[in-house]
């Protein structure tokens, strides 16, 4: 494929889009972690007793296990002694007026306006800048309603209660090398609660952003949703560029019981590292959630297109019987990124349906996974599943892969598994530059129209945004 | 640091202290094996935390012991009715317990271009040729691969001359008879055809129901530029034979594996098959079913790595788990840079017919090269209550239509075995195997 040189060119100048650190006055802890740090961390944050031991109890967990190495990742051993594990912004707000402004700023550029976003998008968005909560939008609104929607640390405050009854229930403490460290560090992340009949007003947002060097961010977000609740949540993710990784470590937990629905998106697009793999976001995140009560449905959907590394598997347990889950996916890696991303459904309760459609995208020098699980346990009556999965390459030194697991303990079950790996057809591309179309903008539609099956369970403006953050992180990739 | 001694590492070791290991006393060998026996120690048997081992946990096994052989092997009477005729002019070859039979065999009517040697024959007559075999290590050994080669006692050395084509198909016996202890034998395996050259090979495993015995099988496949192997498994061993077998095959330009598979018997069978498609053009295509019922537990590893230009791999499997049974696939195809125009398909379809069965099926695709298509699938299912109905609305009483449905579900994996007659005899395998709740 010939390229022009200019448009080579303009491809290596674009930068990464969301790369500004914003100037403002943070409050860190020192870097390292012991029990201290974590007395320290859970003191900042004025939380009860209860809570300090959980995470000390965590702690000791994560002291006796070793980091997984079974993914598809290329990564070294990562010092957590050099990671400061707590940073705020030293003016603590009080409400949306006396945020900083160049807080505000920063969301703007983001395209994250606050003001704007809750009033004309209805949508209420928790903004989390590094570790704490800094914003929460609409809350009134929502609270005519009975929905919480605060910062963790907030709920762990005045819901102590509601907190404690879940947390910790869909992702044990235990679960995983990076649950355990999330657990014991948490810094902050929404808590959402629908109760019972409510169909939730808006669509709620979190926009995370890791600002300050050095750091990790830990966010912990849990969602209950009550009988007969309905929600949905959006969450988007963006870092500014350093030359040294950084450590991200997420749990999210989502709880829905009986007829509940919750519906989970996420636009992820941490700063990936530079053309020549330097620096980026580690991003290391367990995300579960159980279809607890009867006629239950999770949905999850992901974009997933920056992060130097990605491991994360959203998965669904259904518990509850004729409970359903669904798991959307398209990821992109580009230049040096890795990804090792997929879901896990496991079926528990009778009548239970899952659907897994996996869209991977990988150009440059990266390597893209797909690795998910479908289990039917042994009282799992009539479980059904369908994956598809398509990976297509876009240059020679990329890699694609695909590593499904089906466990079937059930004679009723029906599980299916397909999928596909291959480049764009030459005949497609010719189709379209016959067409008078570039090859850039050929190869763009064709990626989009890849993707569409799953850019269609996205909210609208969400679903925008993750068409532009493609045809982005494209750029650059074809030649 | 040592791996537990387990039971079944113990006896592993004596084994290794019997002084009639063939070869022993050659330098570069018997370092080898003390090399192998030491990483073996040190490592234990493959744990499932290796990904290739899963869903086949050998717990029950290390806490087993086992004879270093059967001294009685090259005397026992073997019935008739374990040797089958595959093909009338089939050149037979015939291990009793790990132990090679001349009296049942007829390796030497080969034709001129063809030779086979028992492996411990060969490292008495002439070693070296063995050593680049024998004598290495291999960053992808596992635990039975080391033990092999520390303890390997028997196999077949075959080498079949550039242009040759031996017209009559190979047939490997492998007999397992009850002994008075439980025995462990571990034989150690190379083919290798010339440029042009052809054959086909029907390996068949059988034994005495109750006889329980391990076979650690290794072996070794080279095909050069534009050679052709046939090679068809069978496999009725014993219900409380364990056989862990494993071969790593290498192509050249232009060269083509066909393998069959018909896995029937045994308590415990695992295969591994490495397939490197090194060569432009190479091809390899595989076809298998497994029947498990009883407490079986079946474990196929296909593992296709395309390296050369334009190479092909296609492989269709499928599955059928009753009783407390449990099959265990695991297809992977990886493209490697370079592989341009290559394309790979995995296909694996399984019946789960009993509440207490198991079934864990992986695909996998690892693609580092463009040109190139692959594809998988794979799914576990039942038979189709729908076809089940029109059968028996046209008078096929249930049980009937069921068996039927079965075999059509498993046939088209035997499609391609030649000649007929092998056919039509793993056909009839087949169909007596059919799980006992249709019988």
């Amino acid at each position: 494929m010939a390229t022009q040189p200019g448009e080579v060119q303009a491809a290596l100048s674009r930068r990464y889009g969301a790369g500004f650190v914003t100037d403002i006055e943070s409050h860190s802890l020192p870097p390292g972690l012991d029990e201290d740090t974590i007395r320290a961390l859970s003191a900042i944050k004025e939380e009860p007793e209860w809570m300090t031991e959980w995470r000390l109890a965590a702690y000791r967990r994560w002291l006796k296990m070793t980091p997984p190495n079974w993914a598809h990742l290329k990564l070294g051993p990562i010092d957590f002694q050099a990671i400061s594990y707590y940073s705020a912004p030293k003016n603590k707000p009080k409400s949306l007026d006396e945020v900083d402004p160049k807080l505000l700023e920063t969301y703007d550029k983001l395209g994250v306006p606050l003001h704007e976003r809750a009033k004309l998008a209805g949508v209420a968005v928790d903004a989390v800048f590094d570790s704490v909560s800094v914003a929460n939008t609409a809350r009134e609104q929502l609270a005519k309603v009975g929905v919480i929607f605060c910062s963790m640390s907030e709920a762990i405050r005045e819901h102590g209660e509601l907190v404690r009854q879940y947390l910790g229930t869909v992702v044990p403490q235990g679960d995983n090398f990076f649950a355990a460290l999330n657990s014991a560090v948490f810094s902050d992340g929404s808590f959402v609660f629908i109760p019972k009949g409510v169909r939730c007003p808006m669509e709620l947002s979190t926009y995370f952003r890791i600002n300050a060097g050095h750091t990790g961010q830990f966010e912990r977000t849990l969602i209950i949703a009550e009988e007969s609740s309905v929600v949905s949540y959006l969450e988007g993710c963006t870092a500014p560029m350093r030359d040294e990784n950084q450590l991200h470590a997420a749990v999210v937990e989502l709880v829905a019981l009986e007829k509940a629905n919750i519906k989970y998106s996420t636009v992820q697009n941490w700063y990936p590292g530079d053309e020549n793999g330097k620096g980026g976001i580690y991003n290391f995140v367990t995300k579960r959630g159980e279809c607890r009560g009867d006629d239950s449905r999770i949905t999850w959907t992901q974009v997933e297109t920056g992060s130097a590394i990605t491991w994360k598997y959203p998965s669904c347990v259904l518990r509850g019987d004729r409970s359903v889950g669904e798991f959307h996916s398209v990821a992109l890696t580009n230049h040096f990124q890795q990804a090792d991303t997929g879901t896990k459904m496991i079926h528990i309760g009778r009548d239970t349906k899952s659907k897994i459609v996996s869209k991977g995208i990988s150009a440059g020098r990266s390597q893209n996974s797909y690795r998910g699980l479908v289990k039917v346990e042994k009282g799992a009556l009539n479980a059904r599943n369908h994956t598809r999965c398509d990976s297509i390459l876009i240059g020679k030194k990329c890699g694609s892969h695909t590593f499904p697991y089906m466990e079937v303990k059930n004679p009723t079950a029906i599980v299916e598994h397909e999928a596909t790996t291959s480049k764009i057809s030459d005949d497609q591309l010719f189709y379209c530059r016959s067409r008078g179309i570039g090859e850039e903008d050929a190869v763009s539609m064709i990626v989009d129209g890849f993707c569409k099956q799953v850019f269609r369970e996205l909210p609208m403006e969400f679903a925008v945004e993750a068409k532009k953050l493609l045809e982005v992180s494209l750029e650059g990739a074809i030649g | 640091m040592n791996a537990a001694l387990t039971p079944f590492v113990e006896s592993m070791q004596d084994a290794a202290l019997a002084p009639r290991l063939p070869g022993s006393g050659l330098a570069w060998l018997d370092s080898a094996r003390a090399t192998a026996l030491q990483a073996f120690v040190q490592r234990g048997l493959p744990e499932v935390r290796n990904e290739l081992w899963k869903y086949t946990t050998l717990r029950a096994l290390s806490q087993r012991r086992f004879a270093a052989h059967d001294a009685e092997a090259a005397m026992r009477m073997v019935p008739p009715s374990m040797l089958p005729a595959v093909a009338g002019d089939a050149v037979r070859v015939v291990f009793v317990n790990g132990v090679f039979r001349p009296d049942l065999s007829t390796s030497d009517r080969l034709p001129e271009g063809a030779r086979l040697q028992p492996l411990s024959q060969a490292l008495r007559e002439q070693p070296e040729p063995l050593r680049f075999l024998l004598g290495a290590q291999d960053s992808e050994d596992d635990g039975f691969t080391l033990l092999n080669r520390a303890l390997a006692t028997e196999g077949v050395i075959l080498r079949v001359e550039a242009g040759t084509k031996v017209a009559a198909p190979l047939h490997i016996v492998h007999v397992g008879l009850a002994g008075e202890r439980e025995a462990a034998w571990h034989l150690r395996s190379l083919i290798e055809l010339g440029e042009d050259a052809s054959l086909d090979i029907v390996e068949h495993h059988v034994g005495e129901s109750g006889a329980g015995h391990l076979a650690n099988l290794v072996r070794d496949i080279n095909l050069r530029d534009e050679a052709r192997l046939g090679w068809t498994v069978v496999q009725t061993a014993g219900t409380e034979a364990i056989l862990l077998r494993r071969c790593d095959c290498r192509l050249g330009d232009a060269a083509t594996l066909d393998f069959h598979a018909l896995e029937l018997g045994g308590k415990l069978a695992r295969h591994e098959v490495r397939v490197d498609l090194a060569g432009a053009r190479a091809r390899f295509s595989s076809r298998g079913a497994f029947v498990l019922h009883g407490r079986q537990h079946a474990d196929t590893e296909i593992l296709v790595t395309h390296r050369g230009r334009d190479t092909v791999s296609d492989s269709l499997w499928r599955g059928v788990a009753d009783g407390r049974g449990r099959g265990v696939v695991h297809g992977r195809i990886m493209m490697q840079p370079g592989a341009d125009g290559a394309e790979g398909g995995f296909y694996n379809k399984n019946l789960l017919l009993s509440p207490d069965a198991e079934i864990d099926t992986r695909p996998a695709l690892e693609i580092y090269a463009d040109e190139v298509k692959a594809n998988h699938g794979a799914t576990v299912g039942q038979l189709d209550e729908n076809v089940l109905f029109y059968l028996r609305s046209r008078g096929i009483p249930l049980d009937m239509a069921r068996r039927l449905l079965v075999r059509a579900f498993c046939a088209v994996t035997l499609d391609g075995i030649e000649p007929p007659a092998l056919r039509e005899h793993c056909g009839a395998l087949l169909a007596a195997q059919l799980p006992e709740s249709m019988a």
